[in-house]
């Protein structure tokens, strides 16, 4: 291949890397802004529009799919800018295309576009119908922004247009007490772990004077070499693995997801069955090389996938509702595919990815039909389908069953133990800081400070 | 003195009484919510009902005064309701003879006034200065305010709530205790009935809800959120013994005593314990009552178990409220056997009173009311104070409540109005003079959907006559088809079916039979173990690793074509089942019970008895047609846990179709004919009876034992194939008029493919509105509504009253058809009233729940009722049952059938009578002098006139008026090409 022809491809390329961004960014533009000014576009307008966007994003990334493969699918990094530069270090934008941004984009815009048809006929007419369509493509730009991110700061950016639109999403019934309780829960959590990419972005900058990537590893996804020291490698390696917790819903940060189902089901679908659940798998995979070069850091993410994927198994067992059951099952196979990439593995997670994320979308889609189903596999298999769902748990010595089943019901202890160990604390923690303040208060002059109670910390949820 | 034992069971049977009747939701059957306010008077049970469930007894009064905006509600009506409302009190003078109480309301009702707050009022005056200078205005405004100085503003005292999470609410509005108990309450309530959900069943559930757990949670393991670290010590030394109901009743009364609650207020402390958790409180009691309509697993469900179990809790959570408020128990012994009494009092003695409107927010109404009614500022300073003070009591008697309820009968008097027009106009015009013997006789189930089938039905095919009657068709049964793997009841909820009719393969299309067979279980153990394994750890891990990418074809299949997906399955399916000929065992073969204790088949005496009374009904005894179709009704729809809410009601949430095939089997049984004969009702040996079933969301008709049809009727039934096949587009059409999302120009053609798709449609959360425009019931004969178009509106039931001389007929009638009518109008009148409590809110956040129900999202209270995207069109308006019969033919029926009486005297169903000789019409007004039928005096005598019904809906998608349409009156058969527009 000639050097004509490769910086042909990398402008090609360039091009359609930014068209997957600028699609789904346009789309939001255009439903979002008529919105603001307090005239909606009608819904047949805005369903094709975020179609179309979709649409555009998707056939981009197959453009890019098949000019990536004809050079082997070597990595190729597309420059948007600089923010600023100081000296040698310098906060860039930078987005890079190879083996696996790319096939991921198609993947997760082919089921925003799903999502997307499916959503247009079963919110219609609701209240809320352009707000959903705004924050699903929020999502869907945040998403590909994450996914094709070359930076760390184009990550965490990403990332965080995907915390913002699930909170949204889930308190979507923003009447209702149930659902903001849940957005609640599910931002704090969030916010929580995105510490974790955050004080990352810092440790790499501060490493190698840069977000991008190519200063942190070099290569051919998956077989990249991490260019920083061991203890740097396993510093970052451990703060991504603490981000990817809360996205991804693992032990001890789990405890939101079956909270989350409150959102409209086709939300539900591609947050919690598909795309973002596995958010947190995809920026380790992005950053398997740091992983590599920190060993530790892979053990400790097996053992959480194991643990998560045995408590969200055992809890999912008794769970009696549809959309929380199909919860835990993310879950379980969330725990599993973290814990396959800590065990070194990179193809088999992605694949079990995607292969997952289709096929839990459709149950949670399909999830409203499980009478009509339950009847037809009744009818078909000529008696109820219960004798079907067999559960060694049930082969349990009474008194231990009787003990597990509790704990099952209660999900682990998980919401009690965060509010006893969290909550709690850091709740005393606050009012011994205000009573400290009063105190000073009245010690300076100050009148009437009346203290205030805040010890309303019995709620479970 | 508490209460003993019998008396506790007395009081929690009266609760349950008040909760949902909702069963679980594989067979929805549409009944009165409030079911337990039957016995008071409408619009009183919906202000008592509203004011236990905290519902809203009416629609918003904006809604109302939009309606009379645009006519629907007139001047008129709300004149009438109010000269009846008032009674005797119309002229009574107010403001010292000034102003009449009857014009006020008037006022009221028709301007509105503002109600403003007194800062309100203070920000405007100053902010705007609207009211300085000295015009007439001003000096109004002035005499408004010197006379409302002239009184203090009230204090109202009001009750204090007796539940304590009601008292803490109101001191605290951040400590709800019941956000504290439900989450828990739900999670065990539901882990006992679950139906299969879960892998992992609730272990003891035999032993009922308080026992299991108190199995589960006696022991200490975990932590506790710190408001339940009470809960093991509590429920430890609770065990199931002999007399489960006993150990509940202890806890109960322990509990009750603990938290402080009066014995005298044990009798309304208890249902309103019971309704704040009212679905899943509701679900327990059905399964205590009706454990044969479990799903799967009939668990020993008990109210009194719930009720103690909940009070644990709720102890709990008030003494850890009573904790956070820093309450401390006065240093009294007798506070130590109930140390939350004395919380429960300084609560009660800390309830914040509510204050009247201040003196300027009562001088801003006053100076409205003094605007609207032409009171000048000399007037009002000339009343007195008892003139004044009984003015302002009359403005605030007439709150929210008292218009919305004026509004609401007016609104329920402007639709009778028009219906009773619409009929009285009908009768005066010719109706269809009879043509000969008719082609083919249709008879129909009684739903409000078949209607406009059949209106489209004779206007395509006039020579065709149609009939409606409960859509079992007088056979109640269990049924088991080939593709059920046990027998359902198909019969009215309140029957129990004594005979078991099967459906086998017939002897020829055994091979083909088990070849299905087998086909469909290895695809459905296919299916089955996809979806159960993907939710285990190790067979999910390798299933969704390794197989879960095959998921993207019904996927995407489903999702981007959903129409030609539900075409390929349906029909791959549909031919699988066609090559399976099958027939009904429906001849009794021995006496030997079933286990069910049912007979195997009926004997020909039974069946000439059934077929004898079915056309007794419908009034069918002579001029039998070649052809007697009997098409019962059904609807498939995918993602919608409602479904089995828009089957059959009369099949009690089934399909009416195997009844309609039984049916016409035993009509043409030669046994039974001969019986009959001998009896007198003859069927000519050249009548034939055919089975069929209708699709109500796909607009389909299938037919049943085609190929054992006489080849003599052949060409008879393909005609009427064809026949029914137009009348299904054309009724599709007429439905999808109503679908905001299919245009109004839509073809006969093209309606259907659209309906079709809906039905197979993953996304569709509006695959058919049901009976979601429901609002009259006209029993009588079809000649009378023939050519009249009732937008699918009313239940049409077949009676003959000059076949009834000592109107048995009449009376079986209206024993099955009133309360089945009015249980489905009523169900969605609430549901619209109040989607959010009486509905079951909108279906996007809906989640299954134990094969049960549904709940918003991950732990809400069942979700009972009609959702919000099935009602939204719903016009909320009592039923109103237009009896084809003379008055005291009525009022004698009625002393024979005390629930139906209730229903009618109660006002829960509006009755009005027809006169099968001259057609006039008398409407049956309660009255306290006693009830009693006043004749009715049509407003418009003119009936709009179209040629077809497409002709009269094209174009509209709203509630259209009656109609007469010319085609259905004709005689001779129009072309056929003008038919298929």
């Amino acid at each position: 291949m000639t050097e004509a022809t490769i910086a042909v491809l990398h402008d090609v390329v360039a091009t359609l890397v930014t068209w997957q961004l600028a699609a789904p960014a346009a789309t939001l533009a255009a439903i979002g802004l008529p919105a603001l000014l307090g005239r909606p576009l009608a819904e047949r307008t805005t369903t094709r529009l975020v179609g179309a966007g979709f649409t555009a994003g998707f056939l981009a990334a197959l453009l890019t799919l098949a000019a990536l493969a004809a050079r082997g699918f070597s990595a190729e990094v597309v420059h948007l800018g600089t923010l600023f530069s100081v000296g040698h270090h310098a906060a860039t934008i930078e987005l890079v295309a190879d083996g696996l941004s790319v096939p991921y984009v198609c993947f997760s815009t082919g089921l925003c576009w799903l999502v997307n048809a499916f959503a247009g006929k079963y919110l219609h007419r609701e209240p809320g119908f352009t707000r959903f369509f705004i924050l699903l493509t929020l999502f869907g730009t945040g998403m590909n922004l994450m996914v094709l991110a070359g930076s760390i700061d184009v990550l965490f950016a990403g990332w965080e247009f995907l915390g913002i639109s699930s909170t949204l999403l889930i308190g979507f019934f923003h009447e209702r007490r149930n659902a903001v309780g849940a957005a609640l829960r599910a931002f704090i959590t969030y916010r929580l772990c995105d510490m974790g990419l955050l004080i990352a972005g810092v440790v790499v900058h501060h490493a190698v004077g840069s977000g991008d990537f190519e200063r942190l590893f070099r290569g051919t996804w998956p077989d990249a070499v991490c260019l920083v020291d061991p203890t740097t490698a396993l510093i970052v390696a451990l703060l991504l693995v603490f981000a990817a917790l809360g996205k991804s819903a693992q032990v001890p940060f789990s405890g939101w997801l079956p909270q989350a189902m409150e959102g409209p089901t086709p939300s539900s679908a591609i947050f919690y069955g598909a795309l973002s659940i596995h958010a947190g798998a995809y920026v380790l995979l992005r950053c398997e090389a740091v992983l590599d070069a920190a060993p530790v850091a892979g053990w400790l993410l097996v053992a959480i996938g194991i643990g998560t994927a045995l408590h969200a198994a055992v809890v999912g067992s008794v769970q009696t509702d549809l959309k929380s059951m199909l919860a835990y099952a993310s879950m379980t196979q969330a725990g599993i595919i973290l814990a396959e990439i800590g065990l070194g593995l990179r193809i088999v997670p992605l694949v079990h990815v995607v292969s997952h994320a289709i096929l839990r979308s459709l149950q949670i889609l399909r999830s409203p039909s499980a009478l009509h189903d339950r009847h037809e596999l009744a009818a078909a298999l000529g008696g109820p389908p219960g004798a079907a769902t067999f559960s060694i748990l049930r082969l349990l010595p009474d008194r231990f069953g009787r003990c597990l089943y509790r704990i099952a019901l209660e999900r682990g202890f998980e919401d009690a133990a965060v509010q006893r160990f969290v909550i709690r604390p850091v709740l005393a923690l606050l009012e011994g800081a205000q009573a400290a303040e009063t105190r000073l208060v009245e010690l300076a002059g100050g009148a009437d400070a009346e203290p205030r109670r805040t010890d309303r910390d019995g709620g479970a949820t | 003195m508490h209460p003993d034992d019998d008396q506790l069971a007395q009081m929690i049977a009266s609760a349950a009484r008040l909760l949902p009747p909702q069963g679980p939701i594989d067979a929805f059957v549409a009944q009165n919510t409030l079911q337990g306010f039957e016995d008071l008077p409408f619009d009183e049970a919906l202000v008592r009902a509203a004011r236990l469930h905290g519902a809203q007894p009416f629609l918003p009064e904006s809604f109302y005064r939009g309606e009379l905006e645009r006519g629907r509600i007139q001047a008129s009506d709300l004149d009438a309701v109010l000269t009846a409302d008032l009674g005797d009190r119309p002229g009574l003078a107010l403001a010292g003879g000034r102003i009449r109480l009857r014009d006020l309301q008037r006022t009221l009702l028709i301007h509105g006034v503002r109600h403003e707050s007194d800062a309100a009022v203070r920000w405007t005056l100053t902010e705007n200065a609207v009211l300085d200078g000295d015009d007439a205005g001003s000096d109004l405004w002035h005499a408004c305010v010197e006379a409302s100085s002239r009184s203090r503003p009230s204090v109202v005292h009001v009750r204090p709530p007796l539940r304590h999470r009601d008292l803490i609410l109101a001191l605290d509005p951040t400590l709800d205790t019941d956000a504290l108990v439900h989450p828990l309450l739900i999670r065990m309530t539901a882990a006992y009935l679950d139906q299969g959900v879960a892998s992992w069943p609730m272990p003891d559930r035999q032993q009922g809800l308080l026992a299991a757990v108190a199995g589960l949670y006696s022991g200490r393991i975990g932590p506790l959120p710190p408001w339940c670290a009470g809960l093991p010590d509590r429920l430890h030394g609770i065990h199931s013994h002999g007399e489960p109901d006993r150990e509940a009743y202890e806890v109960i009364r322990a509990e009750l005593a603990a938290l402080g609650v009066p014995a005298t207020s044990w009798p309304e402390f208890i249902p309103l314990t019971l309704v704040a958790l009212r679905g899943w409180a509701g679900m327990i009691r059905q399964f205590a009552e009706r454990p044969d309509r479990a799903p799967v697993e009939a668990v020993p469900a008990r109210l009194a178990d719930f009720l103690a179990l909940r009070l644990v809790l709720d102890r709990l959570a008030v003494e850890y409220a009573a904790r956070c408020l820093n309450f401390r128990g006065p240093p009294t012994s007798d506070a130590a056997a109930a140390p939350l009494a004395a919380f429960c009092t300084e609560l009660r003695d800390r309830h914040p009173p509510r204050r009247g409107a201040g003196s300027l927010a009562r001088a801003f109404l006053l100076l409205q009311v003094a605007r609207l009614t032409g009171l000048s500022a000399a007037d009002i300073r000339a009343l007195d104070d008892n003139e004044l003070l009984e003015l302002e009591l009359s403005i605030a008697a007439f709150d929210s409540i008292a218009r919305r309820r004026i509004f609401h009968l007016a609104y329920e008097r402007r639709h009778g109005i028009g219906v009773l027009d619409g009929l009285a106009a009908q009768a005066s015009l010719p109706a269809r003079s009879p043509g000969g013997r008719p082609r083919v006789q249709a008879v129909f189930c009684i739903d409000d959907r078949c209607e406009s089938f059949r209106r489209h039905l004779e206007e395509f095919a006039p020579d065709i006559d149609t009939f409606g009657t409960a859509g079992f068709f007088a056979v109640p049964m269990y049924y088991r088809g080939i593709d059920d793997w046990h027998a359902i009841p198909l019969c009215p909820l309140v029957v129990r079916p004594q005979h078991t009719v099967t459906e086998a393969p017939a002897s020829e299309s055994l091979a083909s039979h088990r070849l299905r067979q087998a086909v469909r279980r290895s695809l459905g153990w296919f299916r089955g173990s996809m979806a159960t394994g993907s939710r285990t750890l190790f067979r999910g891990g390798l299933l969704t690793s390794i197989g879960g990418a095959v998921a993207a074809v019904p996927l995407v299949a489903r999702v981007a074509f959903p129409r030609i997906t539900s075409l390929v399955t349906g029909g791959a399916a549909e031919y699988a089942r066609s090559r399976v000929r099958t027939s009904l065992d429906l001849r009794r073969q021995g006496d030997a019970l079933l286990p069910n204790g049912t007979q195997r088949g009926f004997d020909a005496a039974e069946m000439a008895a059934i077929v004898r009374r079915l056309l007794e009904d419908i009034g069918l005894m002579t001029s039998f047609a070649r052809l007697v179709a009997v098409i019962g009704h059904g609807s498939t729809s995918l993602n919608n846990p409602h479904e089995s809410a828009y089957d059959c009601g009369a099949c009690g949430g089934g399909r009416g179709g195997p009844n309609a095939r039984a049916f016409a089997l035993m009509a043409n049984d030669p046994d039974v004919r001969a019986r009959l004969a001998a009896e007198g009702l003859v069927i000519p040996a050249d009548t034939v009876f055919l089975g069929g079933m209708q699709d109500t969301c796909t607009s389909r008709v299938t037919w049943y034992d085609v190929d054992r049809l006489p080849g003599s009727h052949r060409g008879d039934f393909d005609t009427f194939r064809v026949d029914c096949e137009t009348a299904g587009g054309l009724d599709a059409q007429e439905r999808c008029r109503r679908f905001y999302s299919v245009p109004l120009d839509v073809s006969p053609a093209e309606a259907l493919r659209r309906v079709q798709e809906r039905a197979g449609d993953l996304a569709q959360v509006r695959p058919e509105y049901g009976h979601a425009s429901t609002a009259v019931c006209i029993v009588g004969r079809r000649e009378r509504t023939r050519g009249l178009f009732l937008d699918r509106r009313a239940f049409l039931v077949s009676y003959d009253p000059t076949t009834d001389g000592d109107l048995a007929i009449l009376e079986r009638t209206l024993a099955a058809v009133g309360p089945v009518s009015s249980g489905i109008s009523l169900c969605y009148l609430f549901s619209r009233l109040d989607p959010l409590v009486y509905g079951a809110g909108t279906k996007l956040p809906h989640n299954i729940t134990g094969l049960i129900g549904v709940m918003d999202g991950h732990a809400s209270d069942l979700r009972t009722g009609l959702p919000l995207q099935g009602v939204e069109i719903h016009e909320p308006v009592r039923l109103l049952m237009v009896i084809d019969a003379t008055t005291e033919a009525i009022r004698a029926v009625l002393e024979r059938l005390p629930t139906v009486r209730t229903l009618v005297t109660n006002r829960w169903v509006r009755l009005a009578a027809w006169d099968p000789a001259t057609g006039s019409l008398a409407t049956y007004e309660p009255a306290p002098a006693g009830d009693r039928f006043v004749p009715y005096a049509p407003e418009q005598a003119v009936l709009p006139v179209a040629a077809s019904s497409a002709d009269w809906f094209r174009g509209h998608r709203g509630h259209l008026p009656l109609a007469r349409i010319e085609r259905g009156l004709q005689i001779e058969r129009p072309v056929a090409s003008e038919g298929h527009r």
